[in-house]
């Protein structure tokens, strides 16, 4: 990945025209509804700025190459942990937080540097990138020991370890695909695929929405929106095929049910968190999305199940 | 199973520009790391631009509150004051700065939360409320709060008056003060100039000293804000460019 290659490189620009069709669709689409049928739509235009610009970033970023990608995720991934130690009230421990935003970076070193007896350079340590959860883990735990503090110290331990693991190790995935040989194809196949899922069960819940999926979870999502999504979700992978042109149907129809299912999963994971800590979106960063946490929720749940099953049938370099 | 008790940052959901302008500020590893590594370059860049060196160290050498007073000609001040003090006090000096000028416009703000950790001190309307602020701030021990009562940036380079409310924040009370003069910040970055200029800028750190037994009245305020603009204007170097 590099802006040369970027530029020349059919996958990316095909991305590049799909999103901005897409964006425009939506926006004619938010534009009929507010000007021809009246009805009220501030906030949705809210959330669909703020899509612009998170398109916009997106694009420039991966058009930039490997090391700024994999730089970026490992700096969404800091800021997502932030606001989940910031609701979470693990953020008053300054060990702790130190602790994770550490296993943090050190995912984002692993997938940049390449193995120390590798040949080939600047294709990520996979062996260390998938053992850092271990020795995360380990400093974790070191922490009350050193300090001699037992008193609820498990909670603090629970909270570091899920936040490192899930929002900072398993999003840190996406960043590690980018050493992929098709890193184009897999990352903005990926981001979009999630996107669009997210804003089909959204669409499709609006529409035909009535029956609840987890009334005790997330009252707004209902089991209409979740099936729209999945079917979506299905369908994509044979649409935008020139994105992995060696996937045969099975990997297909893998790749489907990961996102569709895996998707609304995530988002399903992080409403569970955001219910028991009692807070409706875990920060304010983005308008009409919540925290960066709020936006990411998806990717980090899907992102690692679909470098693996990726990774099971093709090698990724 | 008990239900956990999670006790989330008051503002989770205000935007972050927002939690920027609050204050006291919720404590934050990222800031920390931020603000730590930004003392660690301005004070690099002290040392090779403006010469920058420190007199009379030891008088910040305390752990329990201690209130900086010093003379006031540029924002290499602030930066100069805080370069005096060990890394591990920088997340517990508040330099007091003017509420409408630096908690306004974003660049400003972002540079007073994160880099310098400025309390917002409101210079027109509730004054009395900054102040009691201040104090709530110097009741724990180890607080450093950093002040210039001039009030604002001098445009000549002599010390001007003492606003009385520094009187009203330290007079009957047991914390330390130690005024402090600034040589040569006016030459370096005079108010209204873009950037500053490499002259070469001297903290000469004065003896601290103590108001406890001084009464609160209107009077004796003013003496105090009197008294200590002398011993600022004492500390200049005798040799010092004016």
């Amino acid at each position: 990945m590099s802006p040369q290659i970027a530029l020349h490189d059919p996958v990316f620009r095909n991305y590049f025209w799909i999103v901005l069709i897409s964006l425009a669709i939506a926006g004619a689409v938010l534009g009929f509804l507010r000007f021809v049928l009246k009805k009220e739509t501030a906030s949705m235009f809210k959330t669909y700025w703020s899509w612009i610009l998170i398109a916009g970033i997106g694009f420039i970023v991966v058009f930039l190459g490997r090391i700024p990608t994999i730089v970026g995720i490992t700096l969404l991934a800091i800021y997502a942990f932030k606001e989940f130690a910031n609701a979470s009230g693990l953020y008053r421990d300054s060990w702790m937080t130190g602790a994770v935003y550490t296993g943090i970076i050190t995912v984002g070193i692993a997938s940049l540097i390449s193995h120390p007896r590798g040949e080939e350079q600047g294709t990520g340590w996979y062996g260390f990138f998938v053992a850092v959860p271990a020795f995360a883990i380990a400093l974790i735990l070191l922490i009350p020991i050193l300090r001699n503090r037992a008193r609820g110290e498990l909670q603090r331990i629970s909270l570091a370890i899920i936040g490192f693991v899930y929002i900072g190790w398993m999003f840190g995935h996406l960043g590690f695909i980018a050493n992929a040989r098709n890193a184009y194809g897999f990352i903005c196949y990926i981001i979009f695929a999630t996107g669009l899922t997210d804003v089909a069960a959204f669409t499709f819940g609006k529409i035909f929405g009535r029956h609840p999926l987890r009334s005790e979870i997330s009252p707004n999502k209902t089991w209409e929106g979740a099936l729209g999504a999945l079917g979506v979700a299905m369908i994509l992978p044979w649409l935008l095929r020139f994105s992995f042109p060696f996937f045969g149907g099975w990997q297909l129809i893998l790749t489907g049910l990961i996102i569709g299912i895996g998707g609304q999963l995530g988002d399903l994971s992080i409403s569970v968190i955001k219910r028991d800590i009692g807070t409706k979106d875990m920060a304010a960063t983005i308008p009409g999305h919540g925290g960066i946490l709020d936006r990411i929720d998806s990717l980090v749940y899907a992102a690692p199940l679909f470098m693996y099953m990726a990774r099971y049938y093709y090698p990724l370099r | 199973m008990k239900k956990w008790l999670y006790d989330s940052v008051r503002d989770v959901d205000q935007a972050p520009i927002n939690r920027l302008r609050r204050f006291p500020r919720e404590p934050d590893m990222l800031v920390y790391g931020l603000r730590s590594l930004g003392a660690l370059i301005i004070r690099g860049l002290l040392h090779i631009y403006n010469h920058f060196e420190i007199i009379g160290h030891q008088n910040l050498r305390t752990n329990r509150s201690l209130v900086i007073v010093a003379n006031h000609c540029s924002h290499i001040d602030t930066l100069c004051l805080l370069a005096a003090l060990p890394l591990r006090k920088l997340h517990r000096a508040f330099p007091a700065a003017a509420s409408d000028y630096f908690f306004q416009s974003i660049p400003r703000l972002w540079a007073a939360a994160i880099l310098v950790n400025a309390l917002p001190f409101a210079r027109q309307a509730r004054v009395r409320q900054s102040l009691s602020l201040c104090r709530e701030l110097l009741a724990n021990p180890g607080t450093i709060l950093i002040i210039f009562p001039e009030g604002t940036r001098s445009t000549t380079g002599e010390v001007g008056e003492f606003k009385s409310g520094i009187g009203a924040l330290i007079a009957g009370r047991d914390v330390a003060v130690a005024p402090c003069f600034i040589d040569g910040s006016f030459q370096a970055w005079p108010k209204g100039k873009r950037f500053p200029r490499p002259r070469k800028v001297r903290l000469v750190i004065g003896t601290p000293r103590n108001y406890c037994n001084r009464g609160t009245d209107k009077f004796d305020i003013c003496t105090i804000a009197a008294e200590l603009r002398d011993a600022v204007n004492q500390l200049r170097p005798a040799n010092g460019s004016r």
